[in-house]
């Protein structure tokens, strides 16, 4: 994984971590690798993993067992209030962005449709 | 909590030369601390003076409170450049040395990182490669469970495959409660590792930030910030 060095590290490693959760890689209630484990996989600091996963521990997104590790939350609809918001997070960084070029709401669907479209044929030629 | 290493009014000159003035450092147990600055700034005399090995400064340097240079050694383990040794010396020679000298050399933990880091220790220390040697100082110095590593520019002129095991064996084998010094003038490759950064200018420390601070308070990368502050583009009042 590639660091922007201007954002703070642990919490480009939550951001990571919530992506895997919301994209089912990593599953309700999966085990977490072992800290060390996670920041040789990262190359980063033990110290900011910690970080990181004791934050989300406070938001409920991991659940400590003593002595077993860390675990993914069991709960589901947790996990989909974060998939709704990182959604809503990056619909509202596109519409600032395409709003700014004074494209209308119209034209910005508009836009989107026709993008899949076009992605979805490039698909069908590639098959 | 006794700070890992309590730096008070240091004060270092060679001859007639000044080495380095004024110098104020606090490190808490635990960190991964990048020392930065440029070639010359006094980055090694400074680890030097805190290993014991460079002697007579002025003022205090306490690690783990022992302010005294003999036991402040078994603390403290350094990544000296081999220069005591023969060109005809074996590596497993030179280990063997290690574990005589230093009570805390762990044996397993030097299998495990030679392994890791691909290096044959019957070979003979003139016949290593710039990057083998290197990796073979750090399994050396990472091989003591000592309280304060310091590792004087790890990354010089050595590739990339090489940097990166160092890194991931810096990761895997510092204990949570040891703190490591890494100095170096140039940064991207650690950024991500570094808990702390302190830069050393005109002979003494004019920057020692968390890292999460300067991302945050700044807005810029290690590296970037390391410039601005080299380039005068932030000035002391701003720090």
């Amino acid at each position: 994984m590639q660091f922007d060095d201007k954002v703070p590290i642990y919490y480009q490693i939550k951001n990571y971590l919530y992506h895997r959760m919301v994209a089912g890689e990593l599953g309700l209630g999966e085990k977490l690798p072992a800290v060390r484990q996670l920041a040789v996989d990262l190359t980063v600091n033990v110290n900011t993993v910690q970080r990181a996963l004791r934050e989300m521990i406070d938001e409920g997104y991991i659940a400590p067992q003593r002595g077993r590790g860390n675990f993914v939350t069991q709960d589901a609809t947790k996990i989909a209030t974060l998939k709704q918001q990182l959604t809503t997070t990056y619909i509202q960084d596109l519409y600032g962005q395409l709003h700014a070029l004074k494209l209308t709401d119209a034209e910005i669907i508009a836009e989107i449709k026709t993008y899949i479209q076009q992605r979805g044929d490039a698909d069908d030629q590639r098959n | 909590m006794t700070n890992a290493i309590e730096i008070t009014q240091l004060n270092y000159r060679k001859n007639t030369k000044t080495i380095l003035t004024d110098v104020n450092l606090q490190l808490a147990p635990g960190k991964i601390v990048g020392l930065l600055g440029e070639n010359g700034a006094g980055k090694t005399t400074l680890m030097r003076l805190i290993a014991g090995v460079a002697k007579n400064a002025k003022g205090t340097i306490a690690v783990h409170g022992e302010t005294r240079e003999a036991p402040r050694r078994a603390f403290v383990s350094f990544s000296e450049a081999l220069q005591g040794f023969r060109p005809a010396d074996k590596l497993s020679q030179i280990r063997d040395f290690y574990a005589l000298a230093y009570p805390d050399f762990s044996a397993k933990k030097y299998l495990d990182l030679i392994t890791f880091l691909q290096i044959d220790d019957d070979q003979k220390l003139a016949t290593l490669s710039k990057g083998t040697r290197e990796k073979f100082i750090i399994a050396l110095t990472l091989s003591r469970e000592a309280a304060v590593y310091l590792l004087d520019e790890p990354f010089n002129g050595i590739d990339s495959m090489s940097r990166k095991r160092i890194i991931s064996s810096i990761i895997q084998w510092k204990q949570d409660s040891a703190t490591m010094v890494i100095s170096d003038h140039y940064v991207s490759e650690i950024a991500a590792l570094l808990d702390e950064v302190v830069i050393i200018k005109d002979h003494t420390v004019c920057a020692h930030k968390s890292s999460d601070q300067i991302r945050s308070e700044f807005g810029l990368g290690i590296e970037a910030f390391y410039e601005s502050i080299y380039e005068g583009d932030i000035h002391d009042d701003e720090l």
